[in-house]
C-alpha cells in the first residue's frame, strides 16, 4: 500500500518538475526579448525566422543576432534624428516554412512592424517579398541568397546578404586566384553534394559556372547522397575509382567529418579540398573533431570581418550572452538591423516611401563582415556583399584556424598552402 | 566495372552488416521473448553513443574500453523500462503497444537535444583512422574490430541463451508464458533482464560506431528503420537471422552505389524487403511461424 501511494506522489511530482523544465526551455530558447517601454516613440522592426524546425540552431543564432543589433542602437542612444527613439524587435517564427513566414509577417506588420528583417531560407523570402510589396513595407533581407527573389522588379525588397550568382562568382574567381598564384591547374575534379534544395542548387550552379569560366577543370564524377548519412566509405570508394586531383564538396557540417575520414582512410590522393560555398568546415566543433585532417581545407564563404572593431565588439556581446562565438549567419543578422537603423537615421521618419528612398541611398561601411560598404543597387541586391575565401590553417588556438586568405584587405594570413599535403602525411 | 572498387564494397559491406546485425538483434530478441516491437531502439543506440562519447571527453576513456561500463548502463535503462512501462502494456494489442515505446524513443532524443544540443559529435579516437591494406584493398580498422566484436556478442549472446539458468529461463518464457509461470520462473523478472539485454546489445553496437560516425540527436529514427528491415529479412526473433539479414543488407546498400546513386539507398533497402515479404513472409530464417 505504502509503495503504491509513495508511486503516485512521484507520477505527480515528475509531471510537474518536468513541466516546469519544459516550459523553462521553451522560454528560454526564444531569446527572451527585452521589451523596452521606457521611451514612448518605439520604432517596431519585424523579424522573420526559422526558430523552430529542421534550421532551430541557425533560427535562433538569428534571431540573437538582430537582438543584439537592436540591444545595441538602443544603448547607444537610440535613432537620434527621432529624438532618441527606441527599435523594439518584433518576433516571427516561420518554422522553415514559407507559407508560415508569410503569416507571421502578416502578423508583425499588423502588430506595427514598419520594416521586416529575416528569414535566412530563400523560399520563405520569397512569399515574405511578395506580402511586403503588397503591403507597402520595406523588407530588408539580411540573410537569403537566392537570385530570384529580387528578380521580380519589387520595389521594396532589398538584400544585405550575397546572391547565389555571386557567391558561384566568387569561388571561380578563387579558384583561378589560387591556381594561378600556385601554379597548379588540377584536372580532373569531383563534386560532391547533400541531396536537398540547397546542396542540389549549388553544386548544379557551380559544375555549370566551373564550365563557363575556362578553367582547364574536367568534373570527372557527381557524387550525391542523402542529407544526415551516416556511412560515405561506399561513396568515398567511388571518388578514389574516379582518380580526382580536386574535391568540390558542397556539404553540411556532419558529412564533412565523415568524407573527410574516409579519403584519409582510403588514401585518396588529392591536391587539396575546395567548398564552392558550404557549410561543414568551418564550425568549431568540425575544426575539434577533425584537427589536422581539416588543415588547408578552402571554402568559398561570405564570413565575418575579425579584425573590425564592431565585429570584436560585436563578439564579446554575444558570447557573454550566448557563450557561442558569432558566426556568420548571426553577424549578418547583425548588420541588416545595423543597415535598418542606419536608414532610420537619415530618413528620420517610419513613411515606407521615405524608407524606399534612403535605402536606396545607403552607404553603410561600420559592419562586422566581410565585404564593401552596403549600397543597393536597382534590383535591391548588396554590391558591396563580398564572398572571402577562408583556409583552415594550424593554430594553437582552436578558435582562430580558420583564417582568411583572400581579399587581400581583409586577409589574416598571407599565405596559402595549394597543393596541400596528403591528409596521412601529415 | 572495376573489379577494386566492387571488391572494396563488398569487404565494406559485409564489415558494416556485421553491425546492422547487431543492432538488429536487440530487436529481435526483445520481440521473439516478448513480442513487443521495440521503437525506441535506435534512440536507445544514440544514447549508450552518448553515454560513451561523454565518458570520453570526460574521462579520455576510448570508446573500446568504456565499452563495459556504457553497455552496463544501458542494460540497467532497458530493465527499467521494461519494469516500469513494458510491462504493463504486454497484454494489450500491439496498436496499443506501439505509442508507449514511440514515446520512449521521443523522450530518450529529446533528452539528449536537451543534455548534447543538436551539433554533430565526433571526437577522434585511438583506431578510428587506421586502416590494413591487402594490395590495392582497404580494411578500415575500427569497421574491423566491430565486425569481430559484433560476432563474438552474437555467440555470447547464443551460448548465454543456451546455457546459463537465465537464458534457458528467457527462452522458456518465451516459448510459453504459461508454461513459465507454472514452473515457477518469475517471468516479469525475465521480461525485465531480456529487455535490458536487447538494450545493451544494441548499446554494444552503438559503442562500436562511434569511431566511424558523428552522433547527433536525431539520428536514431535511420537505424530503428535499418533494425527493422534486418529483423524482418532475417526473420523475425531469430537470433541467427538477424546477423544474416544485416550480412545481407549491408552488402546490398553497399555495393548499389555502383549502379545507383546513393540516394537511392533505402530504396535498395527497402525493395528487397518487399521481395522477401512477397515470396518468404516469415524471413529467411524464420521457419516455424
Amino acid at each position: 500500500m505504502p509503495r503504491k501511494k509513495l508511486g503516485n506522489m512521484d507520477r505527480r511530482t515528475f509531471i510537474k518538475t518536468s513541466s516546469m523544465i519544459g516550459l523553462g526551455a521553451a522560454v528560454t530558447s526564444f531569446g527572451v526579448p527585452k521589451l523596452l517601454r521606457a521611451a514612448p516613440p518605439t520604432i517596431k522592426i519585424g523579424s522573420v525566422q526559422p526558430a523552430t524546425g529542421p534550421l532551430a540552431v541557425i533560427g535562433v543564432g538569428q534571431r540573437r543576432g538582430n537582438q543584439l543589433a537592436v540591444d545595441y542602437i538602443n544603448a547607444m542612444g537610440g535613432i537620434k534624428s527621432m529624438g532618441g527613439a527606441k527599435l523594439e524587435l518584433l518576433l516571427g517564427d516561420s518554422e522553415s516554412k514559407p507559407e508560415i513566414g508569410r503569416s507571421e509577417a502578416d502578423r508583425l506588420i499588423k502588430a506595427g512592424a514598419s520594416v521586416i528583417t529575416g528569414p535566412f531560407q530563400s523560399g520563405v523570402a520569397l512569399a515574405i517579398s511578395t506580402l511586403c510589396e503588397q503591403r507597402q513595407v520595406p523588407f530588408i533581407m539580411d540573410v537569403a541568397a537566392l537570385d530570384k527573389i529580387t528578380d521580380k522588379g519589387y520595389k521594396y525588397t532589398f538584400r544585405v546578404f550575397i546572391t547565389v550568382s555571386g557567391l558561384l562568382n566568387g569561388a571561380i574567381k578563387y579558384l583561378k586566384m589560387v591556381t594561378d598564384m600556385k601554379g597548379v591547374m588540377p584536372k580532373r575534379a569531383v563534386v560532391t553534394n547533400t541531396a536537398d534544395a540547397f546542396g542540389k542548387g549549388m553544386s548544379g550552379g557551380f559544375v555549370k559556372f566551373l564550365e563557363k569560366s575556362g578553367l582547364p577543370i574536367e568534373v570527372v564524377d557527381k557524387v550525391q547522397y542523402p542529407l544526415g548519412i551516416h556511412d560515405l566509405s561506399a561513396e568515398v570508394a567511388r571518388i578514389k575509382a574516379a582518380k580526382p586531383d580536386i574535391l568540390f564538396p558542397v556539404s553540411r557540417p556532419g558529412d564533412g567529418i565523415i568524407l573527410t575520414r574516409e579519403l584519409y582512410k582510403q588514401r585518396v590522393e588529392l591536391l587539396g579540398i575546395f567548398g564552392p560555398g558550404s557549410p561543414g568546415w568551418y564550425e568549431p566543433d568540425v575544426i575539434k573533431d577533425l584537427d589536422k585532417l581539416i588543415y588547408y581545407v578552402m571554402v568559398n564563404v561570405p564570413w565575418i570581418n575579425p579584425e573590425s572593431k564592431v565585429y570584436q565588439q560585436a563578439n564579446a556581446a554575444f558570447q557573454k550572452a550566448h557563450s557561442r562565438y558569432l558566426d556568420t549567419n548571426s553577424a549578418y543578422a547583425y548588420t541588416g538591423v545595423l543597415v535598418i537603423a542606419d536608414i532610420l537615421e537619415r530618413t528620420a521618419s517610419t513613411d515606407p516611401e521615405k524608407i524606399l528612398k534612403a535605402t536606396r541611398q545607403t552607404n553603410f561601411t561600420n559592419h562586422p563582415v566581410v565585404g564593401g560598404p552596403v549600397q543597393f543597387d536597382q534590383k535591391g541586391n548588396n554590391t558591396g556583399a563580398l564572398t572571402a575565401l577562408i583556409q583552415v590553417q594550424p593554430d594553437q588556438d582552436l578558435l582562430k584556424r580558420v583564417k582568411i586568405v583572400a581579399p587581400n584587405e581583409f586577409a589574416q594570413s598571407d599565405k596559402i598552402v595549394f597543393p596541400a599535403p596528403q591528409l596521412w602525411k601529415r | 566495372m572495376d573489379a577494386t572498387l566492387t571488391i572494396q564494397l563488398i569487404i565494406q559491406g559485409i564489415l558494416l552488416g556485421g553491425i546492422y546485425g547487431l543492432i538488429a538483434m536487440g530487436l529481435s530478441l526483445i520481440f521473439g521473448v516478448m513480442g513487443v516491437i521495440n521503437f525506441a531502439h535506435g534512440q536507445m543506440m544514440v544514447m549508450a553513443m552518448y553515454v560513451s562519447y561523454w565518458i570520453f571527453v570526460l574521462l579520455g576513456l576510448d570508446p573500446y574500453l568504456s565499452l563495459i561500463i556504457v553497455v552496463a548502463v544501458i542494460f540497467v535503462m532497458g530493465y527499467v523500462i521494461q519494469a516500469t512501462v513494458v510491462n504493463r502494456i504486454i497484454d494489450y494489442p500491439e496498436a496499443m503497444q506501439v505509442l508507449p515505446l514511440v514515446s520512449i524513443g521521443l523522450i530518450l532524443e529529446n533528452l539528449a537535444l536537451l543534455l548534447w544540443g543538436p551539433d554533430h559529435r565526433s571526437p577522434q579516437t585511438i583506431l578510428s583512422l587506421e586502416s590494413i591494406w591487402i594490395g590495392p584493398i582497404m580494411i578500415d580498422v575500427s569497421r574491423l574490430i566491430a565486425f569481430v566484436l559484433a560476432i563474438f556478442f552474437t555467440i555470447l549472446i547464443f551460448l548465454f541463451l543456451k546455457k546459463t539458468n537465465i537464458g534457458k529461463c528467457i527462452r522458456a518464457a518465451s516459448d510459453n508464458r504459461m508454461g513459465a509461470i507454472l514452473v515457477g520462473i518469475d517471468v516479469n523478472r525475465i521480461y525485465n533482464a531480456s529487455f535490458g539485454l536487447g538494450a545493451a546489445t544494441t548499446a554494444a553496437a552503438g559503442v562500436l560506431l562511434l569511431p566511424l560516425m558523428p552522433i547527433s540527436p536525431h539520428m536514431g529514427h535511420d537505424f530503428t528503420l535499418t533494425a527493422f528491415i534486418v529483423v524482418i529479412l532475417g526473420g523475425m526473433g531469430n537470433l541467427l537471422g538477424a546477423l544474416v539479414g544485416g550480412l545481407i543488407l549491408g552488402v546490398a546498400e553497399l555495393v548499389s552505389t555502383l549502379f545507383l546513386p546513393a540516394t537511392l539507398k533505402q530504396v535498395v533497402s527497402f525493395s528487397i524487403l518487399i521481395i522477401i515479404m512477397l515470396f518468404r513472409p516469415q524471413g529467411i530464417l524464420g521457419g516455424k511461424k
